[in-house]
């Protein structure tokens, strides 16, 4: 019975239509960013990316570069809590206790932390502490510090371990933040390194997820996603719009 | 208010282990001219620090039993309570917490907010106590106590702001910038006593102005008075400190001082802050039940005019007899009055009253609210609350956990025995997380307690203090056992062996209970189980679970529904009715699918992040589910969850593997289910344990 309930909350979530707009998902060895403003939403969305990763059990290490890990803790807590709001889906959070169970929390300070020693440490996490992670979630990497050559040794990381890696990237500059492309000025001499870039951006009072790159192939394209403003889940847009 | 309570502190030291709180502690007796030498932990002296007044502390360097002790400064008299950093002594650093105005938070410079700095914060919270943070070891290699400023704001969500800025640091700390009188201070003479008041250094002058500003900034937000004032061009000192002290009595501002207790720096500011910033015992809010109102909460009132109510919070075997430590709330204890255990109903006549330095003691007559003193000779129990006579008050009692490990112990001859029952007897009734029983069927005395190590530390203790030598079985986890779906039951007990016989039928179900250890339902309707009864049937129900069907370890989160059932007008009795409830219970427990449950602990490991692989891997090793690792630096520290049974050696083998530089703290988080293959192991030992009790 549970599974059932728990196979259709995989089958039905948002993500399926994310991935299909992804030729099926970013893939292993692969790395994928989610790119804003501060305070767009990213972490909500990296977190039910994490949550929809381990419902489906995978092994999940979520880093961050924040400073408390109760908050990124208690952002996990809150994601379950609304997948299963959902209708009969109770029984995901009595698993809550099962799931968290496949997923650690790495924090690292952010002008400490080089990235051979984070990529150091991940690895020890993997091999040393037996954690079989196929999804890595990077949340709040400094873009503008972290350059081309930090991105591509997460990259060969990723492919090395055979690992799915989300990042966040926060856009600061002046406006405009994006070309006419869509894509994010900051980080455009990243997009050889990225393979999948997907930018989050206010519309009216929504937040729209717009596929800038996939799998190096540049496809602007609306994914017909929105986050919600109260659950702050990814969801499905009742009416998809076209660009 | 009486002057005398106005210039009276009673504080507690608390820091993660390796903060430097014993030798702060020794710095502060020694300004305060209680001693006139100063000794350090593991000194080459061989005397050791004053406060750790027990041979085992001072041999492994760590305080286990918090002294109190009283000290004067300024004209205010500090009673100060050193209270021990390691997590399996918790009980007496709750204990102090309970029993304290206030407390000074110790950190390292270096370490910054530890995960025993967070344990200590979170029992300062749940006590409600105000404290003010102290960031010692500001001479050592890599000290940053900005970092430490923030890392109080960000780890434990205080409000934080610093009172001074350091002259130099590492090796070359030499002084502080007061941003209160906005003067340097430096501390000369050999032993520091002497402090030499300056112009702030030229190079330190805008630092010193930023410091300021913040420092304005933090505590005009506690002050509408020192916003004008500084509207109108200027605060005084007075002004400034008064709204500090706002901030940190309502626990809304921590003001953080500096300073190396271990090279003379920084105490006698500190010293001064205590009397500054910390409430005095008529400003803090305390509780009591009364007894004779169901508990109600009653406020205390710390006059020396009221009737007594006084706390007996820890208890210890002296050279001197038994000295029962405690803290007057309400009213005095005057030598020569008779007052009321209101726990045991007994009544007590005060006798010799002493306040304590920790190994010596001066005598008094008499000790008003706010004190702390000790008492001789009085027959009672850690938590028991003292009264004038017509009152029946009780402190709220004090959160004891339940102990989590069993060791059996083993006397190596009779003489040995009659020491260990006198140190048996003199440990529960100190340390309540510390227990102790006979196993009626292997008629061995099991010891109980909090951790491994909190037990090594009683075996050591009988060996030294009562020359008691005993052997030790494996140390065993305190596993339970629990249904995981409900079943009914209906079951007659019936008996006809001439005589009366017993006739008892009881029908209901077995329910798992997802909080709490057992609950009885009575559902009976019409009275087919007569009332009276119905306790036999919950008696019955509780004696069998105290023994579960499967290891034999008691059975929780169970709940027991009697909703039915059959008596006879002759047959049935109360014990009819509890042997018919045990019988139900082993008919249908193995139908409910019982689980075995084992404690499960909260472990933090902290060591330089070099060693972070090791340290996965030892918990990876151990079943143990990391939730986290959090790098800062060289620095690292990993927080999992890991089975208590898997976790015996574990500081050996961490020390060896970190080169004994990694440490760690645990505490008791929650009991969760075994995996299969470790029940089955469970379930097999216990059949063989029972195959052999049966063949004898």
């Amino acid at each position: 019975m549970t599974i059932t309930v728990k196979e259709e909350l995989i089958k039905r979530s948002p993500l399926r239509v994310l991935e299909k707009s992804i030729s099926g998902g970013l893939g292993r060895g692969n790395i994928g960013v989610l790119a804003s403003r501060k305070g767009v939403g990213k972490t909500a969305c990296l977190v039910h990316i994490a949550a929809d990763k381990l419902l489906q059990d995978q092994h999940v290490i979520h880093v961050s570069y924040a400073s408390r890990v109760d908050h990124i803790v208690t952002w996990y807590e809150d994601i379950f809590k609304e997948i299963a709001k959902a209708p009969k889906m109770r029984a995901a959070l009595d698993e809550f206790d099962e799931l968290i169970r496949r997923r650690v929390i790495m924090n690292f300070k952010q002008d400490g932390a080089k990235t051979e020693q984070v990529l150091r440490s991940l690895e020890a996490m993997i091999v040393h502490g037996n954690f079989r992670a196929e999804t890595v979630i990077v949340d709040g990497l400094d873009f503008a510090q972290a350059g081309p050559d930090d991105l591509r040794k997460f990259k060969d990381f990723a492919g090395r371990l055979g690992l799915e890696v989300w990042f966040s990237a926060s856009l600061k500059g002046d406006e405009p933040l994006f070309d006419e492309r869509g894509i994010p000025r900051e980080i455009e001499s990243l997009l050889g390194i990225i393979d999948c870039l997907i930018s989050l951006q206010h519309h009216g009072d929504h937040v729209h997820f717009n596929l800038v790159q996939d799998h190096g192939r540049l496809a602007p394209k609306h994914l017909g996603l929105k986050l919600d403003p109260t659950t702050l889940l990814i969801a499905k847009e009742s009416r998809p719009r076209t660009r | 208010m009486t002057t005398a309570i106005a210039r009276m502190r009673n504080i507690g030291i608390s820091a993660h282990i390796d903060s430097g709180k014993t030798t702060l502690t020794e710095r502060v007796l020694f300004y305060c001219k209680k001693i006139h030498k100063i000794h350090e932990v593991k000194g080459k002296d061989g005397v050791g620090a004053t406060m750790d007044s027990m041979d085992l502390e001072r041999e492994r360097g760590i305080t286990i039993a918090s002294a109190t002790t009283a000290v004067e400064w300024a004209d205010h008299s500090i009673n100060i309570i050193d209270t021990p950093g390691h997590v399996d002594f918790t009980i007496e650093v709750e204990r102090s917490l309970r029993v304290l105005d206030s407390a000074v938070l110790v950190l390292c410079s270096v370490g910054g907010v530890q995960s025993q700095t967070i344990t200590v914060d979170r029992q300062l919270r749940r006590y409600n106590v105000p404290f003010i943070a102290f960031v010692n070891k500001a001479d050592r290699i890599g000290a940053n106590p900005a970092k430490v400023r923030d890392q109080i704001a960000d780890k434990l969500g205080h409000k934080s702001v610093l009172m001074q800025i350091p002259i130099g640091l590492e090796g070359a700390f030499c002084g502080l910038v007061d941003l209160v009188a906005m003067k340097a201070l430096y501390f000369d003479g050999p032993e520091g006593e002497i402090v030499r008041i300056e112009e702030i250094p030229g190079e330190l002058a805008a630092e010193a102005a930023r410091g300021r500003e913040a420092l304005l900034d933090a505590a005009s937000l506690h002050s509408d008075e020192l916003t004008e004032a500084l509207l109108e061009g200027g605060a005084s000192e007075e002004l400034l400190r008064a709204a500090v002290r706002k901030g940190v009595l309502s626990r809304r501002l921590v003001p953080v001082f500096i300073g190396s207790a271990y090279r003379n720096k920084g105490i006698q500011p500190l010293l001064d802050a205590v009397v500054h910033y910390l409430p005095n015992p008529a400003e803090v809010e305390n509780r009591a039940m009364d007894l004779d109102a169901g508990g109600a909460e009653r406020v205390l009132e710390a006059d020396p005019a009221a009737k007594t109510v006084a706390l007996a919070f820890k208890l210890e075997d002296g050279p001197y007899g038994q000295l029962t430590y405690v803290r007057v709330y309400q009213g005095a204890l005057r030598r020569g009055e008779d007052l009321v255990n209101t726990r045991s109903g007994q009544k007590i006549k005060v006798g010799r009253l002493v306040r304590m330095h920790a190994d010596t003691m001066a005598e008094i007559t008499e000790a008003g609210p706010g004190d702390i003193v000790a008492l001789f000779g009085v027959e009672c129990a850690s938590g028991d609350t003292f009264c004038s006579p017509g009152l029946n008050l009780a402190m709220t009692s004090i959160y004891v956990p339940e102990p989590v490990i069993s060791l059996a112990i083993d006397p190596v001859d009779k003489t040995a025995a009659d020491r260990v029952a006198k140190a048996l007897n003199r440990f529960t009734k100190e340390d309540p997380t510390f227990r102790t029983h006979v196993d009626p069927e292997s008629n061995e005395t099991i010891i109980q307690g909090m951790g491994e190590l909190h037990l090594d530390v009683y075996i050591e203790r009988m060996k030294r203090e009562y020359r008691a030598e005993v052997r030790t079985g494996m140390p065993q986890v305190a596993y339970r056992e629990a249904i995981s779906q409900a079943v009914e039951f209906d079951y007659t007990h019936k008996k006809q062996t001439g005589g009366a016989g017993q006739y008892a039928r009881v029908i209901g179900r077995l329910e798992p209970l997802a909080k709490g250890a057992f609950e009885f339902v009575n559902e009976v309707k019409g009275g087919r189980i007569p009332r009276e009864f119905i306790p036999s049937c919950e008696k019955g129900f509780r004696a069998v679970l105290r023994k579960g069907p499967l290891i034999g370890f008691p059975v929780i989160g169970i709940r027991v529904v009697v909703a039915d059932g059959n008596y006879h007008p002759v047959d049935s009795s109360d014990i009819a009715f509890q042997t018919a409830a045990q019988g139900a219970f082993r008919q249908v427990y193995m139908k409910a699918k019982p689980q075995i449950l084992e404690p499960v602990m909260k472990v933090s490991v902290e060591g330089p992040s070099e060693f972070a692989g090791n340290i996965f891997a030892t918990i990876s090793q151990r079943r143990g589910i990391i939730i986290s690792s959090v790098e800062d630096g060289s620095f690292s520290r990993v927080d999992a969850e890991v089975p208590l049974g898997e976790m015996f050696g574990y500081s050996n083998v961490l020390r060896s593997l970190t080169q004994g530089k990694a440490e760690f703290t645990m505490e008791f988080l929650k009991y969760g289910r075994v995996p299969t293959h470790v029940s089955e192991m469970l379930t097999e030992q216990h059949l063989e344990t029972e195959r052999k009790k049966s063949q004898r």
